[in-house]
C-alpha cells in the first residue's frame, strides 16, 4: 500500500496480466462447471454457489473495511475463492457450511497473512478440509444426480471411488460400477463442481490456452495417478483411467494445484509438486482413512512449496552461494 | 502391515509429534524462524533422540524393573537425557569442532524439548524392543526435524509478506502451524 | 530482570498472574498449553498440578539456592521437579485414575515444561524462599487461568459444552476440528491476537490518563 513506487531490478517487461484479469479468466474457466453442478444437482447447487461467494467477497470488505485498508474485493480473486470452495461442497449441505467454509477460506486463511498472494496454503482447500474433518457426515455423503436412479434420502451408498477402491483391493470388478460415460459427463455422485470432468477439461484448457496456468503442474499430478495406478493394479487399464475420472482430482489439479501463491515457481519446482500431489493422492486414496485424498495431498505440498522454492530456484549470474 | 513401516511412516507422517499430537512446541516455533537454524536443530534433536531411545530402553529394562523402581522412570529418564545432551555436548566439542560449532548452540536446549521425554517413555509404553525404541526414536525426530523445516521455509517466506502487526510473531507461528497441521491429517489412517 | 532484593508478596504473585502470564507473554509451557486443553476440566486439573510442582520446586530451590553448585544446578534442578512431578504423578493413579488417564504422558512430561525450569533458574535461584513461592503461586494460576480459558473456547466450539454444561443451543453441529491439534494451534493463536489488542488499547487508554493528569 504504501509501495507506491515499484523498485525493482530490470528487465521490466510491460504486460496486460493483472491481477483482475487473471481472476476473470479463472471465472470464466470455472463457470461450465459450476452450469453442469447446477444441471446435475439443481437449484440447490445454485444456492450453495451463491451463499459462497457471496460470503467470500463480503468477508473480505468488512475485514479491509475494518482494519482501514485498501478494498481489493475488484481483483474477483475472492470470487474465484468463493467459487472453487463452494465446488467442493456437496450438494446436500445446508447453507451454513459455505458460510462458515467462506470466512475460513478469506479471513483465517488469506487476508490474516496479508491478503492475496501471501496466503501460503490455497484458501478454498483449506477451508474445505477444515469442513471435512470438522463435519465428516455432512461432507462426506454425497447425493445422487438428478438423473440417476433415486434414492429414499437422495444420498448414493458408494461413490465412484468407494467402487473403485474395492475393485483396487480385488473385492469387485470393474463391470458392476459407474461406467466411464457417466464418469467423464458428470453424471455420478461427488461435491457439486467435481463431477463433469468435460466441463473442468473445457475450463482447463481454456487456462492453459490463455497462459493463465502452467501444464506442467496438472500434467504431472494426473500423469502420476494414473501411472501409480497402472503399476499397481497389474496395468489394469480402466481402472486407472477411471481413478483418473474420479473423485476431485482434476478439479483439483487444474485449478488449486496452479495456484500462483502456493505452488513453486521455477519449472522443475512445479514438476516435482506435481509429481509430489499425484503419490500422495494415491497413497491416502489406496491406504488412508479418507476416500479422497486430492485436497490433503495439495495442502501438504502447499506446505512444502517454499522449501522447493527455496532448493529450486535458479541462482542470480554472480550471486555468492550464502548456505553452506 | 510390516513394523519398520508402520515405524517410519507412522512416526514421521502420521503420528508426527509435533503436528500430530503436540509435543516439542517449545523449540518448535521457538527456532524456526530460519530455515539453516531450523536444520541444525532438527539434526541434533535427531542425534540425541536416538541415543536416548537406546540408552533409556537399558536403563528402563536393566534397572528399573529388575529393582522394581519402575515408579522412578520420570526422574531416572530426564536425567539421562540431561546428562546424555552434557555428554555430547562435551563429546561434540573435543572430537569434531566443526560439528560443534554448528550444533553447540542447540544443545542445552534438548533437555527441555519435551519430545525427548516423550519418545523415551512412549517406546517403553509400546512395548518396543530394542532395536524398535532406538529406530522409533530416530524416525520420531526425523519427523520433528521435518515440521521444523516446513515451518521455517513458511516463515522465512511470510517474513516477505505484509501480515498485520499484531499477527507477526508467535500468533502468526501458531495460526500457521495450524493450518499446517490441517494439511498433516490427511494421513490419518495410513497405518 | 528479577534483581535480588526485596520483595513482597503481592506484587510478585500478581506479576505471575497477569503482568508476565506464561501463556500469553511469556510463551512458555506450550505442549500441555496445547495437548490437553479440549475440555475446561482438563484445563483446570493440568493447571493446577502444574502449581503445585511449581511451588514447591520454587520453594525448594529458593531455600538450597546457596547450598547448590553453579556447576551442576540444572542436574540438581531437574531432581528436585522430578520428585514432585512423580509425586504429584503417583497422587493422581491413586486417586484420580480417570483425569489421570485422559492428561496421560503430559502429567510425567511437567518435568519438562519450561515454565518450570525458567522460574527456577530466572527467579527461584536468585531471590528468598518466600517470594519464590509467591511468583510459583502467581505464574502456576495464571498458567492455569489462561489454559482453562483456552480449554473453555475449545469445548465451547468442539463440543457444545463448557465444564460438561450444554452451553450451545440443540441444533449446533460441534465443529469437531478444535478438539484436534489444528484446533489448538488455531484457538490460541486467535487468543494470542485478541490478548495483544486488549493490552494495546489499555495501555493506550492507561497513557491519555497520564497526560491527562499532567494537564
Amino acid at each position: 500500500m504504501q509501495k507506491q513506487l515499484a523498485i525493482t531490478s530490470c528487465p521490466h517487461i510491460r504486460s496486460r496480466k493483472t491481477t483482475q484479469r487473471i481472476m476473470q479468466d479463472v471465472c470464466i474457466a470455472l463457470a461450465p462447471a459450476g452450469i453442469a453442478g447446477i444441471v446435475f444437482f439443481g437449484a440447490r447447487a445454485a444456492a450453495i454457489i451463491a451463499v459462497s461467494v457471496i460470503t467470500c467477497v463480503l468477508t473480505e470488505l468488512v475485514y479491509e473495511k475494518m482494519m482501514g485498508q485498501r478494498v481489493t474485493i475488484g481483483d474477483w480473486s475472492a470470487v474465484v475463492t468463493g467459487l472453487l470452495l463452494a465446488y467442493n461442497i456437496p450438494a446436500t449441505a445446508p447453507l451454513w457450511i459455505p458460510m462458515v467454509g467462506g470466512v475460513i477460506a478469506i479471513l483465517l486463511v488469506k487476508m490474516l497473512f496479508g491478503g492475496i498472494g501471501s496466503n501460503f496454503m490455497n484458501p478454498a482447500l483449506t477451508a474445505r478440509a477444515v469442513l471435512f474433518v470438522s463435519w465428516g457426515g455432512i461432507m462426506g455423503s454425497y447425493p445422487v444426480t438428478r438423473f440417476m436412479e433415486q434414492t429414499a434420502d437422495g444420498l448414493s451408498g458408494a461413490t465412484p471411488l468407494a467402487e473403485l477402491a474395492r475393485v483396487f483391493a480385488g473385492q469387485a470388478t470393474l463391470a458392476e460400477g459407474t461406467g466411464l460415460w457417466d464418469l467423464f459427463i458428470g453424471n455420478c455422485p461427488g461435491v457439486l463442481g467435481e463431477t463433469c470432468k468435460l466441463a473442468i477439461l473445457l475450463g482447463g484448457v481454456w487456462l492453459i490456452l490463455r497462459d493463465v496456468a502452467d501444464w506442467k503442474i496438472p500434467v504431472s499430478m494426473i500423469g502420476t495417478v494414473f501411472v501409480l495406478y497402472l503399476l499397481t493394479s497389474g496395468f489394469n487399464f480402466g481402472l486407472s483411467l477411471r481413478e483418473v475420472l474420479s473423485g476431485g482430482l482434476l478439479l483439483g489439479a487444474f485449478f488449486m494445484a496452479t495456484d500462483y501463491a502456493t505452488s513453486p515457481q521455477s519449472n522443475l519446482g512445479r514438476v516435482i509438486f506435481g509429481v509430489g500431489c499425484g503419490l500422495i493422492v494415491f497413497v491416502i486414496r489406496a491406504y488412508a482413512n479418507y476416500p479422497e485424498g486430492c485436497s490433503f495431498a495439495i495442502l501438504f505440498m502447499n506446505v512444502v512449496t517454499p522449501l522447493i522454492d527455496r532448493y529450486t530456484m535458479p541462482k542470480c549470474f554472480g550471486e555468492v552461494k550464502q548456505h553452506g | 502391515m510390516n513394523i519398520w513401516l508402520v515405524i517410519i511412516i507412522g512416526q514421521i507422517l502420521v503420528n508426527n509429534y509435533v503436528m500430530c499430537q503436540f509435543f516439542g512446541i517449545c523449540p518448535f516455533l521457538g527456532v524456526s524462524k530460519k530455515v539453516d537454524t531450523a536444520l541444525g536443530m532438527g539434526l541434533a534433536v535427531t542425534f540425541v533422540i536416538t541415543l536416548a531411545s537406546f540408552i533409556t530402553w537399558m536403563v528402563q529394562y536393566f534397572i528399573l524393573v529388575p529393582l522394581n523402581l519402575q515408579y522412578l522412570q520420570t526422574i531416572a529418564f530426564i536425567l539421562v537425557i540431561a546428562v546424555l545432551v552434557q555428554v555430547v555436548e562435551n563429546a561434540l566439542k573435543k572430537l569434531s569442532p566443526s560439528l560443534y560449532q554448528a550444533l553447540g548452540v542447540y544443545l542445552p536446549l534438548i533437555t527441555t524439548n519435551c519430545v525427548v521425554l516423550a519418545v523415551a517413555v512412549n517406546n517403553i509404553t509400546d512395548g518396543y524392543n530394542l532395536l524398535e525404541a532406538t529406530m522409533s526414536g530416530c524416525f520420531s525426530a526425523l519427523g520433528f526435524t521435518l515440521a521444523l523445516l516446513l515451518l521455517a521455509g513458511i516463515r522465512e517466506r511470510l517474513e516477505l509478506s505484509n501480515m498485520p502487526k499484531w499477527m507477526q510473531g508467535f500468533p502468526g507461528a501458531l495460526i500457521t502451524a495450524g493450518l499446517m497441521a490441517v494439511a498433516f491429517m490427511g494421513f490419518g489412517g495410513l497405518i | 530482570m528479577a534483581e535480588p532484593q526485596k520483595k513482597s508478596f503481592l506484587p510478585v504473585f500478581l506479576n505471575g498472574l497477569i503482568t508476565e502470564n506464561p501463556t500469553f507473554t511469556l510463551m512458555l509451557g506450550m505442549c500441555p498449553t496445547l495437548g490437553v486443553t479440549t475440555a475446561a476440566m482438563n484445563g483446570v486439573a493440568m493447571g493446577l498440578a502444574t502449581t503445585f510442582v511449581l511451588v514447591f520446586s520454587n520453594l525448594i530451590i529458593s531455600l538450597l539456592r546457596n547450598i547448590i553448585p553453579d556447576k551442576v544446578r540444572i542436574p540438581a534442578y531437574i531432581v528436585v521437579i522430578a520428585s514432585f512431578v512423580t509425586m504429584i504423578d503417583l497422587f493422581m493413579q491413586a486417586f484420580l485414575p480417570e483425569l489421570r488417564a485422559v492428561l496421560g504422558t503430559y502429567i510425567q512430561l511437567i518435568v519438562v515444561n519450561c515454565i518450570i525450569f525458567a522460574r527456577a533458574e530466572s527467579f527461584a535461584a536468585k531471590n528468598p524462599p518466600l517470594a519464590s513461592l509467591a511468583d510459583g503461586l502467581g505464574m502456576g494460576l495464571g498458567f492455569t487461568c489462561s489454559i482453562t480459558l483456552l480449554a473453555a473456547v475449545r469445548e465451547i466450539f468442539g463440543s457444545g459444552t463448557c465444564f460438561g454444561l450444554q452451553v450451545m443451543p440443540a441444533g449446533y453441529q460441534p465443529m469437531a476440528i478444535m478438539n484436534m491439534v489444528p484446533g489448538g494451534f488455531i484457538t490460541l493463536g486467535v487468543l494470542m491476537i485478541l490478548v495483544n489488542v486488549i493490552k494495546r488499547v489499555a495501555a493506550r487508554r492507561s497513557e491519555e490518563r497520564k497526560e491527562e493528569k499532567l494537564a
